[in-house]
């Protein structure tokens, strides 16, 4: 039977758990789409008694409230918005007065931008911290280099933030305190901006990195091949660089891509201190606002990233392993 | 000898001279970094009547009326003062000549005739206004007649407010939402990024009056080429920004930056604006406790503002302990009443309380941590109640639930707001008008303010002002709790600047 389906149509063994997939995946949105949805709509507040100002008189609020259409019922608000997002548009936002999609893809430049550079700094004082941690195990530096990551782990980003700040920016000039520069600044005064926010983040997410190249390096190097390299006489540096190290990559790589996806979600606290506009902060300030479109679109734009990344890693199994295809 | 005695009284004429004369003239030219307390609600200033629409606005769009030094309504727009009928209902306004919108063509009645229905269409204050028009046509190219069902006298100071602007408009501008901004003032409208900055640039063809500056009166010039308003909702990056000289001003910063800001070098200026405003408790007055104006009393009895003050600010200099509604030397001043505020006399109201049937019901204190100080007020309160017998519960939210729920007279009986202190007492609180929250509306109201608000000669009218006063010390529909300071800074090169409620820019420059 089994063998039977595979020789008749190829296909069919790839087709009915691809749609399982893709059908998971959808319910998964629309799922998130209806939490997101109704979460809003559950916290107290709103939008229009803080567009409209303190002095506003309850009667305006109740027409303004009309206007955008928050006084229907919520199922109705619901349907009328996944019918809009179903032909592809995430709504307008009551603040701002602008196209969702466009207020996101406004922010998704210094976001990213922040997360590459943080990610950078952080590899560069993780991996060879870690490394000098595992070749001189148990010695002061590995002591130190424990000491600092659990400093750099335990550490809120805003005080470290607000802390170089007043060092590098206010004390010393190096750095402009907060913001993205200029609407017409170059990419050198964009990166200018970014460094401190960078370094800030990269500082304290070094430490997980610390923690895991010291802990890969340590297995790696009890193994009999680093052994064998040792006892055919090559140098000690080789043995570490080029032996070692290079096996200790991929958990390293493993670690530095989770870091990577939770600092696009999660520089929040970084973007506020540093006023930069990104995702993280416009979320912050969405919900102050009460912006529902804004809210609502973000999440479910993260959400969909998510999903689409689960998705495809899904899809490389089935490719990869004929277990999963067949089970 | 003679000549040295020449020289030496040329020389001091010069240094007496120079001084003068760089204050005089701040040079032209530069853009200014203007961190800002967060994101415009929106840039129609009748959309909105929060004060942060108003302050980048008025740059853009300027009002008929507008406020000198001394807290006057006086002409911006308009020639002079309008010509008000024998009655009192007919107000007849002329334009000055040759003012010119943005978009180069003159103004003329019929943008102010369009601008202003619109303004009595939306805003708050506007719509209070419109009920009372009769009429409102152009008569002329460059005269408006204004006919009113009973007389207005608060007129001129509604259309010198900055928040909830009667702002002038170019009447092909005019839309909802509106898209483009074109007015009349000394900066035009170039660039929104959200969250980003606001970006004004100079109105070369501005036509200034030609009286000295005065408050927000008289000649206006814009020196600095562009206004960038840059959103910055934390306060300690607004701060450090100044202290870095990033940001050449840095708007309402915590009373704690002050000493940062002593010891930040000479290229920094603290701010302080004194009586920038009061904080102060609305009752529900509809329904629950708190409907029963012996327990208002009561509460009023109980509470101690000058430790409420103490406990928000600190330092005296960001504070004053004073019942007047009005600060001394303005026209509104009085101390009727006064003799009820900041007693804190747990034991008499006590006895109210029980006379007036208090049973130990809870009393919800309804507050926010947006403002820090509300909070931290509200908490001292609550113990001044404790001590007087009263069971409180104290709801903490953020300000857009408080916004919310403070419309619904189920679900609160106490909650704490501030306001600016404005020259007008009928441009706030906005428990003095009609339908606000807190829904006070009794005989005595209805008879005082009648009294106050017919009355148009502003001489006869201020007096008028002390049984209003006296009316709220008694029927406590709300209490102002004293008066507080601002601190904002700076940059020392920044030259020019006047401290005010809602800064403008216009008359600044950077200096070296």
């Amino acid at each position: 039977m089994h063998l039977g389906v595979l020789t008749r149509a190829p296909w069919l063994a790839w087709g009915r758990p691809v749609l399982a997939r893709l059908w998971g995946m959808l319910m998964v949105l629309g799922l998130v789409s209806v939490l997101v949805f109704v979460l809003t709509r559950l916290a107290a507040g709103d939008p229009v008694a803080l567009l409209l100002g303190d002095q506003a008189s309850l009667q305006d609020i109740a027409q303004a409230r009309a206007r955008y259409g928050l006084d229907a019922p919520i199922v109705e608000q619901y349907l009328r918005w996944l019918g809009e997002v179903l032909q592809g548009h995430l709504g307008q936002s009551i603040f701002l007065q602008m196209p969702v999609h466009q207020v996101l893809l406004d922010r998704v430049e210094p976001t990213l931008s922040l997360a590459l550079l943080a990610v950078g700094v952080a590899m560069l004082i993780g991996v060879p911290s870690g490394l000098a941690a595992a070749v001189w195990r148990g010695r002061w530096i590995d002591q130190w280099v424990s000491t600092l990551a659990m400093l750099g782990a335990s550490m809120p980003s805003f005080w470290m933030g607000l802390l170089l700040i007043q060092l590098l920016a206010v004390g010393l000039g190096w750095f402009p305190v907060s913001g993205y520069g200029a609407p017409d600044a170059s990419w050198a005064q964009r990166l200018h901006h970014l460094l401190l926010p960078a370094l800030v983040l990269g500082m304290l997410n070094s430490a997980l990195i610390t923690r895991f190249t010291r802990a890969a390096m340590l297995d790696i190097l009890g193994e009999d091949y680093i052994r064998t390299a040792r006892a055919k006489g090559l140098p000690e540096v080789r043995v570490i660089l080029l032996h070692a190290l290079r096996n200790a990559l991929v958990p390293i790589l493993t670690v530095l891509g989770l870091t990577l996806a939770l600092m696009i979600g999660g520089a929040v606290v970084t973007e506020t201190v540093f006023n930069l506009p990104g995702l993280g902060n416009l979320v912050v300030r969405a919900v102050l606002r009460r912006d529902y479109p804004v809210i609502q679109g973000a999440l479910l734009a993260i959400a969909g990233v998510y999903v689409l990344i689960n998705g495809v890693i899904d899809l490389l199994y089935l490719w990869v392993d004929p277990r999963v295809r067949h089970g | 000898m003679a000549l040295n005695l020449f020289r030496r009284h040329l020389l001091a004429s010069l240094l007496a001279v120079l001084p003068a004369l760089a204050l005089s003239a701040p040079p032209k030219g530069g853009a200014a970094q203007l961190a800002m307390i967060g994101e415009p609600q929106s840039l129609d200033p009748m959309a909105s009547t929060a004060d942060l629409v108003g302050t980048i606005m008025q740059h853009v769009f300027e009002t008929l009326y507008t406020f000198d030094a001394r807290w006057q309504a006086v002409p911006m727009l308009a020639e002079g003062m309008p010509r008000v009928s024998a009655d009192g209902l007919t107000h007849t306004i002329t334009l000055r000549a040759g003012v010119k919108l943005h978009s180069g063509r003159d103004l003329d009645a019929g943008d102010v005739v369009a601008s202003l229905t619109r303004w009595m269409d939306m805003a708050p204050r506007g719509k209070a206004i419109g009920r009372d028009t009769v009429s409102l046509e152009a008569r002329g190219p460059r005269t408006i007649e204004w006919k009113f069902k009973v007389p207005q006298a608060s007129l001129l100071a509604q259309l010198a407010l900055p928040s909830g602007m009667a702002a002038i408009m170019a009447k092909e501008s005019l839309a909802n939402p509106m898209t483009s901004f074109v007015g009349t003032g000394p900066y035009r409208f170039r660039e929104r990024r959200p969250d980003q900055l606001v970006l004004l640039t100079r109105h070369e063809a501005y036509s200034a009056r030609s009286e000295a500056p005065s408050g927000y009166a008289g000649r206006r010039e814009a020196l600095l080429d562009e206004l960038r308003f840059v959103p910055v909702p934390n306060a300690s990056t607004r701060l450090e920004g100044a202290l870095a000289g990033q940001f050449h001003f840095a708007d309402q910063l915590n009373a704690e930056a002050l000493s940062r800001l002593e010891k930040g070098g000479p290229q920094v200026v603290p701010i302080i604006t004194p009586a920038f405003g009061f904080p102060y408790l609305v009752f529900n007055t509809r329904e629950g406790v708190m409907a029963q104006q012996a327990m208002r009393q009561a509460v009023q009895l109980a509470i101690g503002p000058g430790e409420m003050l103490e406990a928000a600010y600190g330092d005296k200099r960001f504070y004053t302990v004073e019942g007047n509604h009005f600060p001394q030397g303005t026209p509104f001043y009085s101390t009727a009443g006064t003799e009820v505020y900041n007693r804190k006399d747990a034991r008499r109201a006590r006895e109210m309380a029980e006379r007036a049937g208090y049973k130990g019901e809870v009393i919800r204190l309804l507050t926010s941590r947006q403002y820090e100080f509300h909070h931290t007020m509200v908490q001292v309160m609550a113990e001044h109640l404790k001590a007087a017998g009263f069971r409180t519960e104290m709801q903490v939210v953020d300000w857009a639930t408080l916004v919310q729920r403070r419309g619904d007279s189920k679900v609160w009986d106490i909650y704490m707001t501030h306001s600016g202190q404005l020259p007008e007492p009928m441009l706030s609180p906005p428990q003095l008008g009609e339908g606000a929250p807190g829904w006070w509306s009794t005989p005595g109201k209805a008879k005082a303010l009648g009294d106050f608000n017919q009355q148009t000669d502003p001489a006869r009218r201020a007096p008028l002002w002390a049984p209003v006063q006296q009316l709220v010390y008694t029927e406590v529909p709300y209490i102002h709790v004293g008066k507080f300071s601002s601190l904002s800074a700076r940059a020392a090169r920044l030259e020019g600047y006047v401290p005010t409620i809602w800064p403008f820019f216009w008359n600044t420059g950077l200096g070296r």
